[in-house]
Order: structure tokens, then C-alpha cells, then sequence
């Protein structure tokens, strides 16, 4: 089995940790991953800003890059909604004929981490280890998008010493929204302060979810309030066993 | 007694501040932001329940959802068979093409009523035209009969819900309003003993006013009937007790069949208020001799719909059922309420819908007042993909700038340029990151974290701290550990 | 020179270019009629009695008051919820059953009675075309039996007589029962309320606040 990694421009940036995860979490369940150096953003923050022209051009870099891989995985529900739901329309805007083609013949070669670990590779134990109260924030991507139902509750009820703490209004927004989070700050505070509470108030150490976006953005605040937990990517968390345990720990 | 209807400055498109701004009074009222918490979480258990317990409620939204796509689709073919069967009953339709000659109309049928007062039961689309203020100026007293739109009348406020417009006033508001307009000194704040003052008010209005102004939630086109759904009642005293009736409809809320109510009726009282069917819906073809208004009249409104239906992604706008099931989920709407949207058409809907009425041309902030969360989809009786149409409108709103000489004044509009330009190469992209990690080093504290930033990243650092960026990227680590040689084959293959 | 285009005119042809340009060549509307969706629940699935049980505990959910009765004991039974009632006059529809006008009671019967003596009456009692068990609703028809629309919404105090055998389970099934639709239609699934202020329920803000159903057993 070969995957081919989409870091995702903030990922490589901001939270290189994620993917140091996601490569050893795959490579020890035996996928041969590599990584093409030309890649850089799905597209998502300029479509969903209203740059469509802009949003075109990188999503044609991102399809033409991966045409011949086997699979590409994605440790970004986001970007994968961004890659099915909005490329089509895109493509049928402003592609032509061979690359509308091009792009169904790919989107079915794209998963987000936990589609993969789920689906395509069929395991929900991944042999990890991670001892600690941990709450999950469902993202509004994965959760409606993607519609990943319970494959993230699956996969964490496998971690050895894992603890899952029950978490209200799972399904209301974190306030993120990409440039939302800035053209609307105040607004998207106000969100934020309302699910912090909600997390807060689980009395879990760890924070984690499929995106990093909205980890960024709950973790931000709850650094700034000495909230005293912590947000880590489910990806660390399952690449996180008895021998190494993950990077955010250190 | 006259009321005055104010002009409503706070929720004109024209006049309205741009979202984030319109929205900040609001988040700062604790009091504003707990009243519509609990409106909305009553109204959302009740529904949620409701809907759980309908096992075929997905299969209803498929076929509410085709319904009105179908007679969007055919619109022009429903809307003159509406016409045909509603005057053959004995009703006359008129056409608007814009608010303005809506108001005119209206008004001309007042002046051969010779009308000097109207009773209204609560129809946004009168609203959406200004109709009260210009009644108003014409010499004719506007008595509105829906609680929530009395409440807002006396009070000299706004809407802030479609279903629930009053939701943001309490009770000891209300009690001050009524006892100040209504002369009751002693009422007390217990919701019932308002009700009852509301009741007794308005009861002399109905039995006395003989011209009524109200609104329809559908248009039956195969008999030419118009439905009215309503919880209160004062919908009903409008609909049978005055000598004419006027109601006024956008021309998209025609449905092609009596029967097709089987279907709109059962997802319309359980997305907007919870119940499996409300009190009162009323159903009535043109004049039926003996019962009812004897002079009918049906003003159909264009008002730019006609345009939203030639847009293929902007069209399911119109099949909107006004439930208001979308600013229920919405955790926005939670946070801000609806006035800070600046229309009479709030929430998901509101954001979707009042920019393109306005024809682009004002509310342009509101397509971006949205997380892209997608739970307005999630809920809406009626498929409509506001996410999808909210991403086109701030394609046509950043489209609109692009023709601007000074848009690269807007630090947005410039990054989004710079960073497009960067993400086209992976060497810039590189470059890039490599500079951003030298720039942010001298805003990252001790602690490896970034507590503040100058310009646009302000907006970021107001209330959330920043890990300042790794040292090492993803793609360095990558390419350290792969063996060059290694890489290269690879990328050979 | 012909006249210039009315508003109708204009919006109908600004529709029509709209639609037509989006549709594809060869649609027909009827056929894409015929073709929507229908895989909701359209007939019931309980037992004539399990329907009539349900429709009672819904009416009653909503705060009306419902008594059961054999079809001999109509007349009887309309005339001990009048004197339960306490109230003395009482509007009828003009077809109503002459038997079921109880002695003892000051009966106006609508034909052709002025709104201010409608407003004067304390009660109405009147049949009814259907109930859907489903959400409690009893939908008048407003035939000679169930009166005209302001008959049903003036006076405080509203008995309706409903059979067994006009009772549906579903919605759907409600409008097969309509073969041909009706001019004038009233669905009445509570007592007048509001939630308008702080979402507390209230009762009875215009509409009678008292409704009463006399379910009668007949042969469904």
C-alpha cells in the first residue's frame, strides 16, 4: 500500500509534529509514504474567501501533482471537503474536458487520515498508547462535510490508557471558519469562549481533533487563559506507543 | 390611537454598519445574547425531538426540497396559473415588479377603500418592502396584530427572528411597553397577564377595521389558493373579518398543488417552532360569498427574484419556506442575534438573501458572517445549501473588488494575492516560510509563543496566543531524513 | 404603437428567460411533476382502534378536552358537555343535526347572523370534515355542518363533534380524503398560542381558548 502525504500548507508551517506523526504512524502499519516536494495549498482559505480564480490555480497544481499516485492522505478534514465538494465546481467552472476527467479519476484516491486508517486500510487499533483524559472535537468539516460519523471515536477507543471524556454541543462550531476567525473576530471569540467552556469543563488534559485549524484556535485561547489543557492532532495521539511516546509531550 | 411606525434604520441594507461592527453592541449586552441562547434552545430541543421521532423526516426534506425546485423551475407556468384559477374565484392578482410599485399599489388600494387604518397579521415580505412607513406617511394608521410585531411596534423596534421576532425583549420589557402605550399602569410582567392585554387591545381592531394587509406562506397554483400558517389566531380575525383583504407575496412561494401541503406543512411547524403542526392554518380561494373578505387582492413581488432564479447556485435561495430553522442552528446567529445583520431577513437566510435583493450592492459583509460550519444545512426543511451559496456570493463580492484601484489598500485583498502568488511554486512557498519564521521570531515571547501582532494578525492575537513557528518545517524534516539519492529515484519513477 | 409592457409582462418574461435558460432542451414539466420524490410515509400503519387512541392523546396534549361516545348517544352526549360547560348561548351551523341542538340552551343559528351576536355567544358546536391522528389536527371544511370560518373563531368555547370513521393517522392521508381540494380550509392543531414572550407558552390569545371533542365511535 503506498500514500502519498498532503502535509497541507499550515501543517508543514505551523505543526510539522503532525505529520512527523502521521509518518510514523503509517509507516509502522506498513504503508510506504512519500512526499512530492511541488506541493503547497488545496486552495481552501482563497475559495472559501471568494478568490475562485486563485483558489483554480492551486487546485490544478494539486490534481496534476497527484495523478499518479496510488492514494494521497490528508491529515486536514478541511482540505479533503475543500478537494471533494468544491473542486468539481471549479473544475466545471473554469477546467476543461481532460482535466474534469483528471480530477474524478483522483478524488476517489483522496482520504482524509481516519477514512484511511478505517476504510482503506481496515484497522482501528493501531497499537498505540496514550494514558490520559482526552476530549475530541468533532470539526465541522469532518463532522458534516465528510460526514466521518464515529471512525475518530473508533480509532481512540483503541488507544491503550486512553481516556474519552464526554463533550456537550459536539456538533456546534468552534468559531474558526478560516479568515472568518479574523474578518469576524469578534464574533468568532465569542464562539470560541462558548466551546472552551464546553471543553474547559470536561476536566480532560488533552484537546484533540482531525484539524489543526481548529486546534490552533482553541489551543491559542486556551493558552492565553491558562486553561491548563492542551491540544494535540489525533494523529499524534495514535502514533504515540509505549516506546515513543508523542512529540507534544516533550 | 395611531402608532407611529418608525423608519427602521438598524435594519435597512442601505443604512446598516457592516457585520462585524453592527455585531459588537450585542456581543457586549450579556442580557440580549442570554435572551436569545434560551429562545433558540427551546425551540431546538423541541425541534430535535420532533425530528427524531419522524423516521421519514429525510425522505420529507428530498421531497420538500424537489417540490420547490420544481416550481422554480416552472415557475412563470405556476404563476399564471395561480393568476387564472385565483381571479376565476373571484380574487384580483396585481404584479410589482419592485417594492416601490409594491407600495404603490397597495396604497391605491387603500385610497379606493378609502382606508385610514389597516390591521396586518406579520408578513416579512411586507417588511422587506417598507410598506408601513410609507402607509404612514400617506395619513393611514398601521395596527400590527402578531404579539411579537406589537410588542416591536409599541416599543419602536425591530425584528430580530423570523419566527420569533421579539425573542431578544423579555418580559419586564415588554410590561414597560404595553403599560406605557396600552395605559395600564398596574399590568404586571406575568407572560399571561401581557397576553391578555395584547388580547383585549387588539380584539375592538378586528371587530371594527374593515381592510387587512397580511402575507401568505404559500400559493396553491392549481386552485389559486393562498395558505396562511399562525399560532395566535389574529392571522384568522384578519383573514375573515374585515371587508378587504390584501395579500402580499413574492412570487417564489407559489407550490404547484393542494396536495403538495401534505409534505410542506409537516416539515414547516417542526423546523420553526418545534411542534408537529401549529394551532391555525388557514386555507382560502379568492371571495367565497358569505364568508370571509368580500374584495380579495393578491399583490405578487418580483423585487429581484427574478434574478436570483437566473442564477444556477443562487436559485435554491428561493426555496426558502421562511422556518427560520437555519438562525436556530446557527452559532453565530447564537452569539450576535438578528439586528446585527441589518435586514429584516436575519441569519443563514438573511446572509444569503439580502445581498442578492439588494443586488449586490449593499451587505456585502454578510455573505463572510459565517464559520462555513454547514449546520444551517444540515437543518433546512428545504435542502437549501447556504454554505454553497454563501462561498459564490463572496466570489461575486471579492469580483466586485477586483475592479477597484485601491484594493490593494485592503490588507485582506493584498494577502490573499501575495499568498496565491507564493502557493504557485513550491521554491516561493519555501522562501516564504523561511521568511515568515525570521519575521515572527520578534514577535515569539519566552515561552515559544506569540501573545501579540501588529496589523491585520492583531485581529488574530486579541483574544488567542500564537505557537511561534517550528524551526524545522514538515518538508525540511522530510527531505533531511530521506537520502537524496533515495528521493530523487523516487521522483524519477 | 403598442403599449408599453405592463409590470405583469415584464416579470413573467424575466422568469420565463431565467428558467429557460437553465433547463435543459426536451424538459417537460408535467413529466418532472410525476417524477418527484414520494418515498415519504404516506399511509398509517396502526389499527383502526391504536388511530383513534392516538388521536385522542393528541388532542388531548394540546389541552383539549375529548370524550368518547357511542353514535346513539351523540345527541346526549352534546347535551351533557353544554351543561358542563356552565354557558348558556351557543351558535350552531346552519346545517347542523336538528337533535343535536339540546333543550334547555339559547341556540343562535347562523343564518345570517351579525357579527356582533356571533361575539355575543359563549360557545359553538359544530362537525368537522377529518382529524389526522398523527399531530391531533381537525380540519374544517366549513360546510353547512361546521359553519362558516368566524363562527369557529369568536366565540371562547368550541365543542366539535368528530366520527371515528373521519379520523386518518397521517397528513398524506388526510388530503387523499380530499378528492377534489377545498375552497376553504381551517386546520385547527390547538388552541390559539404564543411563545413570543421569553418563549413561554401561552394560551388563548384570539381563538377559542376551550376545545372540546365528542369522539364518535362509529363503524371506521
Amino acid at each position: 500500500m503506498r500514500a502519498s502525504l498532503f502535509i497541507t500548507c499550515y501543517n508543514d508551517t505551523l505543526f510539522p509534529e503532525t505529520g512527523r506523526a502521521v509518518v510514523r504512524l503509517l509507516e509502522h502499519l506498513g504503508v510506504e509514504i512519500d512526499f512530492r516536494p511541488q506541493q503547497t495549498c488545496c486552495g481552501q482559505m482563497h475559495a472559501n474567501t471568494g478568490f475562485r480564480g486563485e483558489a483554480y490555480s492551486q487546485a490544478k497544481r494539486f490534481v496534476r501533482l497527484y495523478q499518479d499516485a496510488e492514494t494521497v492522505v490528508i491529515p486536514s478534514s478541511s482540505c479533503v471537503a475543500m478537494i471533494r465538494d468544491q473542486y468539481p465546481g471549479l473544475f466545471e467552472e473554469l477546467g476543461n474536458e481532460t482535466l474534469r476527467k483528471e480530477l474524478a479519476a483522483l478524488l476517489p484516491r483522496v482520504f482524509e487520515l481516519s477514512e484511511f486508517l478505517v476504510d482503506r486500510l481496515g484497522v482501528e487499533d493501531v497499537g498505540a498508547s496514550f494514558p490520559h483524559r482526552v476530549v475530541y472535537h468533532a470539526s465541522c468539516h469532518g463532522l458534516r462535510a465528510l460526514d466521518l460519523g464515529d471512525r475518530p471515536y473508533r480509532l481512540l477507543a483503541k488507544v491503550r490508557g486512553l481516556s474519552l471524556s464526554p463533550l456537550a454541543n459536539t456538533d456546534r462550531c468552534c468559531g474558526f471558519g478560516g479568515t472568518f476567525s479574523v474578518k469576524n473576530a469578534e464574533v468568532s471569540s465569542a464562539m470560541l469562549g462558548v466551546k472552551l467552556q464546553d471543553i474547559v469543563e470536561t476536566g480532560a488534559e488533552y484537546c484533540t481533533a482531525l484539524d489543526n485549524s481548529c486546534l490552533m484556535h482553541l489551543g491559542g485561547a486556551m493558552h492565553r487563559q491558562y486553561a491548563g489543557m492542551k491540544t494535540i492532532h489525533l494523529a499524534e495521539i495514535l502514533a504515540s506507543t509505549d516506546a515513543s511516546s508523542a512529540e507534544a509531550l516533550a | 390611537m395611531s402608532q407611529t411606525a418608525a423608519a427602521h434604520p438598524q435594519l435597512d441594507p442601505l443604512l446598516a454598519l457592516p457585520f462585524p461592527q453592527a455585531a459588537l453592541p450585542v456581543l457586549r449586552n450579556p442580557q440580549l445574547r442570554k435572551n436569545v441562547a434560551h429562545a433558540i434552545d427551546v425551540i431546538q430541543a423541541k425541534r430535535g425531538k420532533l425530528v427524531e421521532e419522524k423516521t421519514d423526516w429525510q425522505q420529507l426534506r428530498q421531497a420538500a426540497s424537489a417540490i420547490r425546485a420544481h416550481a422554480l423551475d416552472n415557475l412563470a407556468y405556476y404563476l399564471e396559473q395561480f393568476e387564472t384559477r385565483c381571479s376565476a374565484a373571484g380574487g384580483t392578482v396585481h404584479w410589482a415588479g419592485d417594492a416601490a410599485e409594491a407600495r404603490q399599489i397597495v396604497l391605491n388600494l387603500l385610497r379606493e377603500e378609502n382606508a385610514t387604518e389597516v390591521i396586518k397579521i406579520k408578513t416579512m415580505t411586507s417588511a422587506e418592502i417598507q410598506l408601513n412607513p410609507s402607509l404612514e406617511a400617506a395619513g393611514i394608521s398601521v395596527f400590527e396584530t402578531d404579539l411579537a410585531e406589537l410588542i416591536l411596534q409599541l416599543g419602536n423596534d425591530e425584528p430580530s427572528h423570523i419566527v420569533v421576532p421579539a425573542l431578544h425583549v423579555n418580559r419586564s420589557q415588554v410590561r414597560e411597553i404595553f403599560a406605557r402605550r396600552m395605559g395600564l399602569e398596574n399590568l404586571s410582567d406575568d407572560p399571561e397577564a401581557l397576553t391578555a392585554a395584547a388580547r383585549t387591545y387588539l380584539r375592538q381592531k378586528f371587530l371594527t377595521v374593515p381592510t387587512a394587509i397580511g402575507g401568505a406562506n404559500f400559493l396553491i397554483a392549481e386552485t389559486g389558493s393562498v395558505a396562511v400558517v399562525e399560532s395566535e389566531g389574529n392571522g384568522r380575525m384578519c383573514l375573515t373579518l374585515p371587508r378587504t383583504l390584501i395579500t402580499l407575496a413574492g412570487i417564489e412561494k407559489v407550490l404547484p398543488r393542494f396536495q403538495n401541503l401534505e409534505v410542506m406543512l409537516q416539515v414547516l411547524a417542526r423546523s420553526a417552532t418545534g411542534e408537529r403542526m401549529n394551532p391555525y392554518t388557514s386555507l382560502w380561494t379568492g371571495v367565497t360569498p358569505g364568508d370571509g373578505p368580500q374584495r380579495f387582492h393578491v399583490v405578487l413581488l418580483d423585487n429581484q427574484r427574478s434574478s436570483i432564479l437566473s442564477r444556477p447556485i443562487e436559485r435554491q435561495t428561493l426555496k426558502c419556506i421562511r422556518c427560520a430553522a437555519c438562525m436556530n442552528a446557527c452559532p453565530v446567529y447564537r452569539q450576535t442575534g438578528g439586528h446585527a445583520y441589518g435586514s429584516v431577513y436575519p441569519g443563514p437566510i438573511g446572509a444569503i438573501l439580502t445581498p442578492q435583493l439588494m443586488r449586490m450592492q449593499h451587505s456585502q459583509s454578510l455573505p463572510y458572517a459565517s464559520s462555513l460550519c454547514g449546520a444551517c444545512y444540515e437543518v433546512c426543511p428545504v435542502k437549501i445549501n447556504i454554505p454553497e451559496v454563501l462561498i459564490d456570493l463572496r466570489a461575486q463580492v471579492t469580483d466586485q473588488e477586483r475592479g477597484r484601484f485601491n484594493r490593494f489598500l485592503d490588507p485582506m485583498y493584498l494577502g490573499m494575492k501575495i499568498a496565491n502568488f507564493l502557493f504557485a511554486s513550491a521554491w516561493r512557498f519555501r522562501a516564504a516560510q523561511r521568511l515568515g519564521r525570521i519575521g515572527l521570531w520578534f514577535f515569539t515571547a519566552g515561552d515559544g509563543w506569540i501573545h501579540s501582532l501588529p496589523g491585520i494578525g492583531a485581529k488574530w492575537t486579541q483574544t488567542r496566543d500564537l505557537r511561534g513557528l517550528p524551526s524545522q518545517t514538515f518538508r525540511n524534516w522530510w527531505a533531511a531524513r530521506t537520502p537524496v539519492g533515495v528521493e530523487l529515484k523516487r521522483q524519477a519513477k | 404603437m403598442s403599449a408599453p409592457p405592463t409590470s405583469r409582462q415584464r416579470i413573467l418574461d424575466r422568469v420565463r428567460l431565467a428558467t429557460h435558460a437553465l433547463a435543459d432542451p426536451g424538459y417537460n414539466s408535467e413529466t418532472a411533476y410525476a417524477a418527484l420524490p414520494c418515498t415519504f410515509i404516506v399511509r398509517g400503519q396502526l389499527t383502526a382502534d391504536a388511530r383513534i387512541h392516538l388521536m385522542i392523546e393528541r388532542l388531548r396534549e394540546y389541552g383539549a378536552e375529548v370524550v368518547e361516545c357511542s353514535p346513539e348517544d351523540v345527541a346526549a352526549s352534546i347535551a351533557a358537555q353544554l351543561a358542563a360547560s356552565g354557558k348558556h348561548t351557543f351558535a350552531a351551523p346552519p346545517g347542523l343535526a336538528a337533535e343535536w341542538l339540546a333543550g334547555g340552551f339559547n341556540w343562535k343559528v347562523d343564518d345570517g347572523l351579525r357579527i356582533e351576536e356571533i361575539e355575543a355567544v359563549e360557545g359553538v358546536v359544530t362537525a368537522a370534515f377529518c382529524g389526522v391522528a398523527d399531530s391531533g389536527t381537525i380540519a374544517l371544511h366549513h360546510s353547512l355542518t361546521e359553519g362558516r370560518r368566524v363562527l369557529t373563531l369568536l366565540p371562547d368555547w368550541h365543542l366539535c363533534i368528530l366520527r371515528a370513521s373521519q379520523v386518518v393517522e397521517t397528513l398524506p392521508e388526510y388530503f387523499e380524503r380530499c378528492q377534489v381540494p377545498p375552497n376553504l380550509v381551517t386546520w385547527i392543531s390547538g388552541p390559539s398560542a404564543t411563545a413570543d414572550i421569553e418563549m413561554t407558552r401561552i394560551k388563548g390569545v384570539h381563538g377559542p381558548r376551550f376545545l372540546h371533542v365528542i369522539l364518535v365511535r362509529d363503524p371506521v
